[in-house]
């Protein structure tokens, strides 16, 4: 306690200018056919004309780096989007100013996939770890559908892979050219609203086909398929600072 | 004026430092690690990885992760630790088992290998799926053929019992109890089990002499089996075919891990360490004995697959008396005092959670 107030007394001497900082709150929000995802209710149609129903629906965001005036790396963060959370969002403290690129990945970077045992976002209790093959499952979609052959018609995509070929983490990047920035403003929260569209996980980069692909829960070139189409499943709805 | 300025700062002090005693006075007893450092034997390999890079070594660490080990709630009926198919007599592999035994009347469809010198392998499992000695837990625990249970469901059960409380205050700081911290005292545990004091060992370091059978045997090993099995780990914990056939389970082995049909039918190279008593053999333990799989080597080995690795496409060929002479050699590796050695096995009184040999 002593140490304590000796180091207080040191601090107030000092006259560094504090930085005035807001909160980013980045609000995921999960859709399909233009709606909020809801699970084991709602009906859902594919790019194919596939029905399916959706149970779970899970995925990482992590290594989020917004770039202003300066880049501000966020590596310690690790989310998991869960559609079975009534919100799903990330607050960041941020210096006041404006921010010009937001980039984030989805998935976990390959140096938490080697580094023992983790918690929190990162605990294997989360059920996104593969034990026998170790890696996190990087995305997650469970459901049903009839246009699955599977056993009790399931669809089964558990995406993951870290490593050279089988790498399905990817980087997503919004680049802000103009108006509207990202502006932090002090004291504030400035609310950024990210849609992860599932329409968009079944065509793009490449075709996948409930018929074809009812289950997917290894690493491999099946996954890394899957993945290419990941780089178009987030968009931009609004910012907004929160009065 | 200023001596009462004086004397209410010390009266604060002093009132504050016996919160901050009280506080951190939660009844699980005090927080004072021991500092451990992971024992690397004289002219040995350093590790290629530092496994406790974010894992603290601590005396304590060490004996939660023993217990922890030994502890059959880490299984869906109580009844398979850790130690259940890891044994410590049998250099932690299941005795004079080819499978080992899971919950259910389950069995394993891989043969368990023994723990030792773990800190000197970088991945883990005869595929080599498991990268991290951390995380190698969780695939017994979770397999529904081994150990059957859910992270959830332990942690529930070890978090009603005090002793554990004091035991992750004592290695961690607080009573706090979670995944990341079990698995981290596990490894404390398994990661620290070095096993350099066999015969071979003893006469490296000039304690020892071996017999000129035991000579001889070692000269055929160099000359044979080394280039594989390397010292002084006796492996190079590499993946090789060795030119077995595809067994019931169709177990491809590496491949499964790296999905390339290069790998197939590829398994780590074990350790030659302790191979007495580890028996019986193989990644299946389809051979019972140490000259059987010395036979396996000079005419048993299925030559036309092409995975088959290369130093091995034309046998092993070995006389009998090589053969004879290399299986005493092989006997040196045996660690009696790595096997006995009371440090390693159970504290207190778990003779009947975990009836060893006898159950099976």
């Amino acid at each position: 306690m002593a140490v304590f107030l000796t180091g207080s007394s040191f601090s107030l001497k000092k006259t560094v200018q504090p930085v005035e900082t807001g909160i980013l709150k980045m609000v995921f929000l999960n859709t399909a056919n233009g709606k909020p995802v809801v699970l084991r209710d709602s009906i859902y149609n594919n790019y194919f004309g596939e029905q399916y129903r959706i149970n779970k629906l899970k995925y990482y965001i992590s290594n989020i780096l917004l770039t202003g005036k300066n880049v501000h790396n966020k590596m310690g963060i690790y989310y998991l989007v869960n559609a079975a959370n009534d919100e799903n969002a990330i607050e960041l403290i941020l210096p006041e100013g404006k921010y010009y690129n937001l980039t984030f990945l989805l998935g976990v970077d390959s140096i938490k996939n080697c580094s023992g045992a983790q918690t929190d976002a990162l605990d294997p209790m989360n059920d996104m770890f593969w034990t026998w093959n170790t890696g996190y499952v990087m995305f997650k979609l469970e459901g049903t559908s009839d246009a699955s052959n599977a056993d009790l018609q399931r669809i089964e995509h558990h995406v993951g892979g870290y490593k050279g070929d089988h790498n399905v983490v990817t980087k997503i990047d919004f680049t802000f050219m103009d108006s509207p920035w990202i502006e932090i403003k002090k004291n504030k929260v400035t609310e950024i609203l990210i849609e992860m569209n599932l329409d968009n996980y079944w065509h793009g980069n490449s075709e996948i086909k409930i018929s074809q692909l009812p289950v997917c829960t290894t690493i491999g070139m099946l996954a890394k398929n899957v993945s290419a189409n990941f780089k178009n499943l987030f968009s931009i709805k609004t910012i907004s600072t929160l009065p | 004026m200023k001596k009462n300025v004086v004397i209410s700062i010390s009266l604060f002090i002093v009132v504050s430092l016996t919160l901050i005693a009280a506080m951190h006075d939660d009844g699980y007893g005090p927080y004072d690690p021991t500092v451990l450092k992971l024992e690397i034997p004289p002219d040995w390999p350093k590790p290629p990885t530092d496994i406790y890079l974010n894992n603290k070594l601590t005396e304590q660490g060490f004996q939660l992760g023993k217990k922890l080990f030994y502890d059959g709630r880490l299984s869906k009926d109580g009844e398979v630790s850790c130690a259940g198919c890891h044994q410590q007599f049998a250099a932690f592999a299941t005795f004079d088992h080819d499978l080992s035994h899971g919950v259910n009347n389950g069995f394993s469809t891989r043969n368990a290998p023994g723990l030792f010198n773990l800190a000197w392998m970088t991945e883990l499992h005869w595929d080599g799926g498991i990268n991290h000695i951390e995380v190698q837990p969780l695939a017994p625990i979770t397999a529904k053929n081994e150990m059957g249970e859910t992270l959830d469901s332990i942690l529930f059960k070890i978090k009603k019992d005090t002793a554990y409380k004091r035991m992750f205050k004592a290695a961690f700081g607080d009573a706090a109890i979670n995944s990341q911290r079990m698995l981290k005292a596990i490894a404390q545990f398994t990661g620290t089990l070095v096993s350099a004091n066999s015969k071979y060992d003893k006469v490296k370091r000039g304690e020892a002499v071996f017999t000129s059978f035991e000579e001889r045997g070692y000269e055929v090993f160099k000359v044979k089996c080394a280039s594989c099995h390397k010292e002084p780990l006796f492996t190079d914990n590499s993946y090789r075919n060795n030119g077995l056939p595809l067994n019931r389970f169709f177990d491809i082995g590496r491949q499964g891990i790296t999905q390339l049909s290069s790998d197939s039918l590829k398994f780590k190279v074990p350790s030659l360490r302790n191979a007495q008593v580890t028996f019986p053999y193989m990644h299946d333990g389809r051979i019972y004995s140490i000259p059987q799989v010395i036979e396996h080597y000079r005419s048993g080995i299925i030559t036309d697959q092409p995975t088959l690795d290369s130093l091995l496409r034309n046998r092993i060929s070995l006389t009998n008396l090589e053969k004879n002479q290399l299986v005493y050699f092989i006997y040196t590796l045996t660690d009696s005092s790595f096997n006995k050695n009371k440090r390693y096995a159970p504290s207190g009184n778990y003779g009947i959670l975990n009836p060893g040999l006898d159950k099976h």
